[in-house]
């Protein structure tokens, strides 16, 4: 009885310590075939692009706020510019990702906090940018569907999923596995980017990001 | 100060009642003025980005009414719509088939901005603590404004392009430093034409 309560425990321990990245559902997938890598990063701008959205932002209590989101980037430098605008063409916000710093040149409040820089930018670049590092699973399964999961030393990790026929998810897990922002994004795909995009975040700020293409150039 | 720009397109739409100039031509652009109640007109908006290869194209329309109400209405790509109506001023954007109060309302600045418009409107452009204003008699006949200390950190110019019927602006172009700026062209500019009841007070 003693060894078996030990047992228990220890399988306990095990479960709590593999919790940090890996959905709770599901065993992860072993690292796969070097023919579906490439899907890993299929729903990502292959080359520089620049593009502009309908964006509706809606926070807590369902208050909502229509903009435009004028976004250029480069994959290969990892190189993102993004502004906001209100409908008449204000620039709220402005900001530069480059060589993993933020450069913000200009800023109106209430966007002009340097925690709301950091998360947009960070929410962009998980929208517009593949994790650096290569996946460290990946698998194509029967349906098509394809899992990609990117880990982070910090036990926090990215995962994308999905196919074009269905539709596709990024998610972003912390430490704890927990979900912090969820990525629908379905097609048509041009130049690289989805039509329709919806991001909610839930950490540390819930908050939603529908998006609409409206223009897309190379 | 710096929420001005943010108003600078409606801003500029007070200009269709009034336009500055040097002596009589100052004085006849208001005399043209004198006798408008209504305006409503279409408008093609686009903005040049650095950012941007192409600028990015807005189109909508608005109306006005001289007693002080306006509604500035974007149709595409985003349906928003900003409502004056005396001191009252509401902004709604569409989604999911409803109207929604917008969330970035800014009505302390707009309050600030009307007031200057309403300068405008009569003609007293001395008094305007924003700009200056320059008449160039054309043809066709230009109202540039300049900015004071402050808001042009913003906006680097304003230029008005009147049309030859009396009282109407054919395009506006707006210069920011740094080379971004924006180009208005309005069409079906209808003066003096019935307006639908409470188009100044619902979205």
């Amino acid at each position: 009885m003693i060894r078996r309560k030990g047992l228990d425990i220890c399988l306990l321990g095990i479960l709590i310590l593999s919790v940090g990245c890996i959905p709770l559902a599901e065993t992860a997938p072993s690292p796969g075939s070097p023919d579906d890598l490439p899907g890993c990063y299929a729903i990502f701008p292959a080359g520089p692009w620049e593009s502009v959205h309908k964006i509706e932002a809606i926070i807590r209590g369902g208050v909502s706020s229509s903009l435009l989101g004028v976004t250029k980037g480069d994959p290969s430098e990892r190189r993102l510019h993004s502004l906001l605008l209100t409908p008449e063409g204000f620039i709220l916000f402005d900001a530069e990702l480059r060589e993993g710093g933020i450069a913000v040149r200009k800023a109106v409040a209430p966007f002009d906090s340097p925690a709301f820089a950091r998360g947009l930018m960070e929410d962009v670049t998980l929208l517009f940018l593949p994790p650096q590092a290569r996946p460290t699973t990946w698998r194509k399964e029967a349906d098509g569907t394809r899992i990609c999961r990117w880990e982070s030393h910090d036990d926090s990790c990215i995962e994308v999923r999905g196919s074009m026929d269905h539709g596709w998810r990024i998610l972003r897990r912390d430490d704890q596995g927990e979900v912090t922002r969820e990525i629908s994004l379905n097609g048509p795909f041009v130049q690289g980017l989805a039509f329709h995009m919806e991001l909610r975040a839930s950490k540390p700020t819930s908050y939603r990001l529908r998006m609409t293409l409206l223009q897309a150039a190379p | 100060m710096k929420r001005f720009l943010f108003w600078s397109v409606p801003i500029v739409t007070g200009l269709f009642f009034a336009a500055a100039g040097p002596s009589q031509e100052w004085t006849s652009l208001k005399e043209a003025s004198r006798d408008i109640r209504s305006v409503k007109a279409e408008f093609l908006q686009k903005r040049y980005l650095q950012i941007l290869t192409e600028p990015l194209r807005s189109e909508g329309r608005f109306f006005f009414y001289a007693s002080g109400s306006l509604r500035w209405e974007y149709l595409s790509p985003l349906r928003s719509v900003m409502l004056q109506k005396g001191d009252t001023v509401q902004l709604y954007h569409f989604s999911e088939g409803v109207w929604k109060p917008e969330m970035i309302q800014a009505v302390e600045s707009r309050r600030m901005v009307l007031a200057e418009i309403n300068q405008w409107l009569q003609g007293r452009f001395d008094e305007s603590k924003a700009f200056t204003h320059l008449y160039s008699p054309g043809p066709p006949v230009r109202v540039i404004l300049a900015p004071r200390e402050g808001i042009n950190r913003f906006i680097h110019r304003i230029e008005i392009v009147l049309s030859a019927r009396p009282g109407v602006i054919d395009r506006v172009e707006i210069e920011e430093p740094g080379g971004s700026r924006t180009s208005i062209e309005f069409r079906n500019v209808q003066i003096n034409s019935s307006l639908p009841s409470g188009i100044f007070e619902k979205p």
